[in-house]
C-alpha cells in the first residue's frame, strides 16, 4: 500500500519535472525499474516464506542504487532525488524485520547515501534525512512492542482457558471423590469398629473437601473483586473444616470490607475455640449469617451444658476479663454488639454488625 | 459429619412396604447402596436411573411417589429434572441427595419443588427417615438449606432489590422457626423453645417452602408470557 502511493508520488513528480532530467532517457529507465521493483515486492512480502534476508538486501540495494544514480540523470546540482519518498518501502521492511537495529541501519544507509550524492545539503534536505533516521528505529520499535503484546495477549488466554479446564476437570474428579468419601463414612459406621474409625475420618475429610471446593468457586465466581472486599459468606464457609461445625448462609456473596470479614472470622473462630473447650472438641456447634441491607447478623450457638450463673461476673471481680469480654470488646470496635445468651439449651452468641448501605 | 436433617423420627403416613421409590443417581456404587438400603429397609424401589433424560422417562412409566435424586448427573440436571417430573406428577416428592455441597444448586432444585435435602455423608437411618417423612408430605432440611432459604427471603425483602407486588413474605413466626432450623435446632427442640406443637413447626417449614416455590412458579410463568410478547 505504502509501495503503491510513495510510488505514484515518485513517478508523478518526476514527469512533472521531466525537464531537470539531463538525460531523460536514464530518467525513464529509473522509473520503471522503480515499477518493476515495487511490484516485484509486493509480490515478494506477501508470502512469508520470501521475506528472506536477500529479498531485504535486495529491496534497500535498489533503493540506495536509485539513489546513487540520481546525479547521473539528474546531473549536478539536483534538488530531489529520483525514487523520493520511494525508499520508505525499503526502510520500513527492515524496520518491521529487524525492529528498531534494522530501521536505524537501513535508515543511516539511506540517509549516508542520500548526503553524499548530493553537492550541497540544504536545511530541508537535513530535515528528510533526520525523519528518515529517526523513523527507521521507532518504527521497528514499535513493531516489537506490538508483537510482544500480541504474543502477551496469546499466553494470557491459553493460561486463562488451562484455569478454566482444570476447574472443570477438578470439579468432575472432586464429585468422584466426595462420592467415595461419603460412601466409606457411611459403610464404615455401619459396620462398626475399626471400620467405623475409618468412616469417620472419610467424614472429616469428605466435608473438608466439599468447604473447600465452596470457598474455592466462590473466589472463582467473583467477578473483578478488589482486594478490599470479601465475602462473609466464603470466609464463613471454611469454617466448617472444623470438626462439628456448621455454617449456614445465604447463596449470595455477603460482600464486606476485607478487614470487617476477618474480624468477624476470628470473632466466630474464637467463639468455637470456646465452644471446643468448654463443651468438647467434638461438640456440634452451628453458625448462621443473615445479612440485611444495613447490617449483617451473626449467630454461633452450641448445645452444651451453658456458662454456670455468676461465672463471667466472678471472673470479671478477679479482675479477669475472659473469652467472653474479648468478643464483646471485638465486635464494639466494629460498631456492633455481641449478646449472650446462656443456660440449660446450651450457648448462643448474637452478634449485629451495621454494614454501609450500598451493598450488593 | 457435619450437616444433619433436623427433627426426630417424624411420624410415618404410610407403610414403607407401600411406599414407592425411585433412586437417580450417575455414580453405580451410589445408586446400588442407596436401593439396597432402600429395598432391605422394605421399600418398593421401582426404579433406577444414571441421567436426566433416563429419570424423565421412567418417572413417567413407573409413577414413583418419591425421588431420591443427586444434582449432579448428565443433561438435563437434578434442578431440570425436579421440574419435568413434578411438573407431570405435582403428588410426587423430590429428596435431593447430593455430594456436591453445591449451596446454589440446591437452592434452585428447592425452587424447582424439592421437598427435602440431605448430604450423601447422611447415614442410612437418616436417609430412611428422610424418604419416609418426604414422602409423607414433611420437609426435610438441613441447617445449610434453611440458613440458604433464610438469605433468599433476605434477599427478596432487601428495600434495594425491585419491588414486586407478588413478593413472598414470612411471617414473623415462620422467620422465628427457619431461624431456629438454620441455628442447627430439632423440630422437638423449636417446638419446646416457642411452645408449639411438633406439628405446628412442620407446617411453619413447609409453609416457607411453599411460598418460596410459589413465587419461582410465578417468575417463570411472567418470564415465559413476556418471552412469548416479544416474539411477536
Amino acid at each position: 500500500m505504502l509501495r503503491g502511493v510513495t510510488l505514484a508520488n515518485a513517478v508523478v513528480l518526476n514527469f512533472y519535472r521531466a525537464d531537470n532530467f539531463q538525460r531523460p532517457v536514464g530518467g525513464v529507465i529509473c522509473v520503471l525499474v522503480m515499477l518493476a521493483w515495487t511490484a516485484l515486492a509486493v509480490w515478494a512480502y506477501a508470502a512469508p516464506r520470501r521475506r528472506t534476508v536477500g529479498l531485504l538486501v535486495a529491496d534497500l540495494a535498489v533503493a540506495v542504487g536509485l539513489l546513487a544514480v540520481t546525479p547521473l540523470v539528474k546531473g549536478d546540482g539536483f534538488n530531489a532525488t529520483v525514487p523520493g519518498f520511494w525508499v520508505a518501502g525499503a526502510l520500513l521492511a527492515w524496520a518491521v524485520r529487524y525492529r528498531w537495529v534494522g530501521g536505524l541501519l537501513a535508515a543511516v544507509v539511506l540517509a549516508a547515501t542520500d548526503l553524499l550524492v548530493r553537492e550541497e545539503v540544504t536545511q530541508a534536505n537535513y530535515g528528510n534525512v533526520f525523519l528518515i533516521v529517526i523513523g527507521g528505529p521507532i518504527v521497528g520499535f514499535m513493531c516489537g512492542s506490538l508483537q510482544q503484546m500480541a504474543a502477551e495477549r496469546d499466553r494470557a488466554e491459553r493460561t486463562a482457558a488451562a484455569a478454566a479446564e482444570r476447574a472443570r476437570l477438578a470439579r468432575a474428579v472432586h464429585d468422584g471423590v466426595l462420592q467415595v468419601l461419603s460412601l466409606v463414612q457411611r459403610r464404615g459406621a455401619e459396620l462398626g469398629g475399626e471400620a467405623a474409625e475409618l468412616g469417620r475420618l472419610a467424614g472429616e475429610q469428605e466435608s473438608r473437601l466439599r468447604t473447600l471446593i465452596r470457598t474455592q468457586e466462590r473466589t472463582v465466581a467473583g467477578p473483578g473483586e478488589s482486594d478490599a472486599v470479601l465475602d462473609l459468606a466464603a470466609e464463613l464457609g471454611r469454617l466448617e473444616s472444623r470438626v462439628a461445625v456448621t455454617v449456614a448462609a445465604p447463596a449470595t456473596p455477603v460482600e464486606l470490607p476485607a478487614d470487617v470479614v476477618r474480624e468477624l472470622c476470628a470473632v466466630v473462630g474464637a467463639c468455637l475455640d470456646n465452644v471446643a473447650v468448654h463443651v468438647g472438641p467434638q461438640a456440634p456447634a452451628w453458625v448462621l449469617l443473615e445479612a440485611f441491607a444495613d447490617r449483617v447478623e451473626l449467630s454461633v450457638r452450641d448445645e452444651g451444658p451453658g456458662i454456670p450463673a455468676g461465672r463471667l461476673e466472678q471472673a470479671a471481680a478477679e479482675g479477669r476479663l475472659g473469652v467472653s469480654e474479648s468478643i464483646r470488646g471485638r465486635v464494639a470496635d466494629l460498631g456492633g454488639t455481641a449478646e449472650l445468651s446462656t443456660g440449660s439449651f446450651g450457648t448462643e452468641w448474637e452478634i449485629v454488625v451495621p454494614v454501609a448501605s450500598g451493598r450488593h | 459429619m457435619s450437616e444433619h436433617a433436623t427433627g426426630g423420627a417424624g411420624e410415618t403416613v404410610a407403610t414403607d412396604a407401600s411406599i414407592r421409590v425411585m433412586v437417580v443417581d450417575d455414580h453405580p456404587m451410589w445408586r446400588d447402596a442407596v436401593e439396597r438400603d432402600l429395598q432391605q429397609a422394605g421399600f418398593d424401589v421401582v426404579a433406577v436411573a444414571a441421567t436426566g433424560t433416563e429419570a424423565l422417562t421412567r418417572f413417567k412409566a413407573a409413577r414413583p411417589q418419591v425421588v431420591v435424586l443427586d444434582l449432579q448427573i448428565p443433561e438435563p440436571d437434578g434442578v431440570g429434572v425436579t421440574r419435568e417430573a413434578l411438573a407431570h406428577d405435582p403428588s410426587a416428592r423430590v429428596l435431593v441427595l447430593s455430594a456436591s455441597g453445591e449451596q446454589a444448586d440446591v437452592l434452585e432444585a428447592v425452587k424447582a419443588g424439592a421437598t427435602g435435602y440431605l448430604v450423601k455423608s447422611a447415614s442410612r437411618e437418616e436417609l430412611l427417615d428422610a424418604v419416609r417423612r418426604v414422602a409423607g408430605g414433611d420437609t426435610v432440611f438441613t441447617p445449610g438449606l434453611a440458613g440458604l432459604v433464610l438469605g433468599e427471603f433476605r434477599r427478596m425483602a432487601d428495600p434495594a432489590a425491585a419491588a414486586d407486588p407478588m413478593q413472598p413474605q414470612l411471617t414473623e413466626r415462620e422467620t422465628e422457626v427457619l431461624k431456629m432450623v438454620a441455628k442447627g435446632m430439632s423440630y422437638k427442640q423449636i417446638a419446646e423453645r416457642l411452645v408449639l406443637s411438633h406439628r405446628t413447626v412442620q407446617n411453619h417449614v413447609q409453609n416457607t417452602l411453599r411460598k418460596l416455590q410459589m413465587h419461582n412458579r410465578v417468575e417463570l410463568t411472567r418470564w415465559a408470557i413476556e418471552q412469548g410478547l416479544d416474539e411477536d
